[in-house]
């Protein structure tokens, strides 16, 4: 990166969209504000109503966690990954690598789903739930997946002749 | 600390992740999560009804569809969250981290909305698995956060609206003919924007990488494929048209004894012996008058037959033919008015679902019927051998199994 970074506005401050609004908009804007900071606060409240206090230090407990999964863990990745990709799509149009970006999100989020299945049968007993072979079934998707955003991709750089030119790979690479 | 965030935003930068994105995720998630929400208030309010509750029968699947769409839409939100959070994840990034106390309220509020939509959704998900690996009861705390979590909804909604207003108001404005590649997204994104409200979140000078990376129709393209392949890879346990494709779901249509699934089995209610006891009796009681009917009693009574699917709060359900006695029959033969109410005992020893009470809408309903056959079979044991509920549009729990006596209130 060589040009310095310049913090955009931030979204909350008041100067980034505040303006030009009637008092009605804002008049709408107080009472829905008042009315979600009720509502979750009646939810807030009804918690210790039936849960003990060893319970609620769980939950507080939980509600970190998943917070520090998906934000310290969960997105790093997936932006790694994206980068990643982009060195492996320089040579393909932005439609073939929007393509293959969706496969790879389709397969993420159901490989994602599968681990919790499975992970999910070791422990959980029952004679009809969870009976299907998932990781059967996520194989098959990826093959699915790789077939499909093959064969699009495929399609879609001949069309745009991409395939035509010699050493295409060469001819789009970064500037 | 400033050349630090900079550079952690810059390598979180995209053109893809702009208000516009965000506010358009946000549609779709707050549309998802005010369905489940709606459908999750129904199915509690039919468990635990406030006075004023109301029970409808008709459509005999309205339980079936609510709860399926609660479930469905529970599970579109996962992939629709995931991709909110993306969004606006260099916001987390800002620094510094409290402006003011405003700002750290804004904060605040918006940590608690992000936890709690999380694991909302995730032991939502898990719930349907049966899987309880948390130190929490699930019941409760789904319910109690459900409010959390909307409530926030609306206080981000309040919060956000200038910018969700000033996107609606650009969408309004005559159509740029937009590509769905990346190119022409990308130079709407460097453009100088007059009105400043496309805004890439933060970390700019990273338009020379955009023609690799995709475009923000593409990722929400993308995100709209992820989404309705999880529902479909798992809507089949509500919905039987989308059985055949049902490769994701904790539950199958068609399996079990007599092709019906089992929740609670006799083993896991300890009901066996008792269950089985050739001595066994349905006793009904109405003021001081009591009846016990053996299951020869029963079965030499007229017999209805109906189509009537069971419909479980954990999303799954299954039609199937149920074949008993009616029950607004015994409680008239018992000199009550069908319209009464009825306090439901079961054979289990102990379980949160051992006494039920139905509401005289059900009693009176002509398809609500103390069953003793599914599907042509005698009911098999895990099923509530020697007989059953079944009425109309209530959730399985409620179904109840093993019966052992019938109060007439």
């Amino acid at each position: 990166m060589t040009t310095p970074i310049q913090h955009s506005t931030p979204e909350s401050s008041p100067t980034a969209a505040e303006p030009k609004f009637g008092t009605g908009v804002r008049a709408a804007r107080f009472v829905v504000g008042l009315l979600g900071a009720g509502i979750a606060g009646y939810g807030l409240l009804g918690l210790p109503t039936q849960l003990g206090p060893a319970q609620l230090l769980g939950l507080l407990f939980w509600l970190a966690c998943g917070v520090v999964l998906h934000d310290g863990i969960l997105v790093p990745l997936t932006s790694l990954a994206g980068a990643g990709l982009n060195r492996f799509t320089f040579g393909l149009g932005s439609a073939s690598a929007a393509v293959l970006r969706g496969a790879l999100m389709v397969g993420a989020m159901l490989s994602l789903l599968t681990g919790i299945l499975v992970r999910a049968q070791s422990v959980a007993r029952n004679t009809s739930v969870l009976e299907m072979d998932y990781l059967a079934h996520l194989a098959w998707l990826w093959l699915a997946l790789a077939l499909g955003a093959a064969a699009v991709i495929y399609l879609l750089e001949r069309r745009a002749g991409r395939f035509a030119r010699a050493g295409f790979s060469q001819q789009n690479t970064r500037p | 600390m400033n050349r630090l965030t900079d550079a952690l935003a810059a390598k979180f930068a995209s053109p893809v992740r702009s208000t516009r994105l965000s506010v358009v995720l946000g549609r779709w998630l707050g549309l998802t999560f005010t369905v489940c929400f709606a459908t999750g208030l129904f199915s509690h309010g039919l468990q635990n009804p406030p006075g004023w509750m109301f029970f409808p029968t008709r459509p005999v699947w309205i339980y079936q569809l609510t709860q399926g769409v609660h479930i469905t839409s529970g599970i579109a939100s996962i992939p629709l969250l995931f991709a909110k959070l993306w969004s606006v994840y260099p916001e987390l990034l800002s620094w510094p981290p409290v402006r003011s106390v405003v700002h750290a309220v804004e904060r605040g509020s918006i940590a608690l909305f992000v936890s709690a939509s999380l694991l909302q959704v995730l032991t939502g998900l898990i719930n349907t698995y049966k899987w309880y690996p948390w130190p929490f009861p699930f019941r409760e705390t789904h319910y109690w956060l459900s409010w959390v979590v909307w409530g926030s909804l609306l206080l981000h909604i309040a919060v956000k609206l200038p910018l969700i207003a000033a996107n609606w108001r650009r969408a309004r404005e005559p159509a740029n003919p937009e590509s769905t590649t990346t190119v022409p997204a990308a130079a709407e994104l460097t453009a100088p924007d007059p009105g400043g409200q496309q805004q890439m979140r933060s970390g700019r000078g990273t338009a020379g990488a955009v023609s690799r990376r995709w475009s923000r129709r593409g990722f929400l393209a993308a995100v709209g494929v992820t989404t309705g392949t999880v529902v479909l890879g798992t809507a089949g346990q509500s919905f039987a048209w989308l059985s055949p494709v049902n490769f994701f779901a904790p539950r199958k249509m068609g399996t079990g004894p007599a092709s019906v699934p089992v929740n609670r089995t006799a083993a896991d209610a300890k009901v066996g012996p008792l269950a089985q006891n050739p001595g066994w009796t349905l006793k009904v009681s109405y003021r001081g008058k009591s009846r016990s009917l053996t299951l020869s009693e029963l079965a030499a009574l007229p017999q209805t037959e109906h189509q009537l699917p069971i419909a479980c709060v954990e999303g799954w359900s299954q039609s199937a033919r149920w074949r008993g006695v009616r029950i607004r029959d015994l409680v008239q033969a018992m000199g009550a008015v069908p319209e009464s109410d009825l306090l439901v005992t079961s054979l289990e020893p102990e379980g949160a679902y051992r006494l039920m009470t139905m509401p005289a809408v059900y009693t009176a309903d002509e398809k609500t019927l103390v069953a003793l056959e599914l599907n042509g079979e005698v009911l098999d044991l895990d099923h509530g051998y020697p007989a059953r509920i079944i009425a109309p549009g209530r959730p399985g729990v409620l179904q109840t199994k093993w019966l052992q006596s019938l109060e007439i209130l």
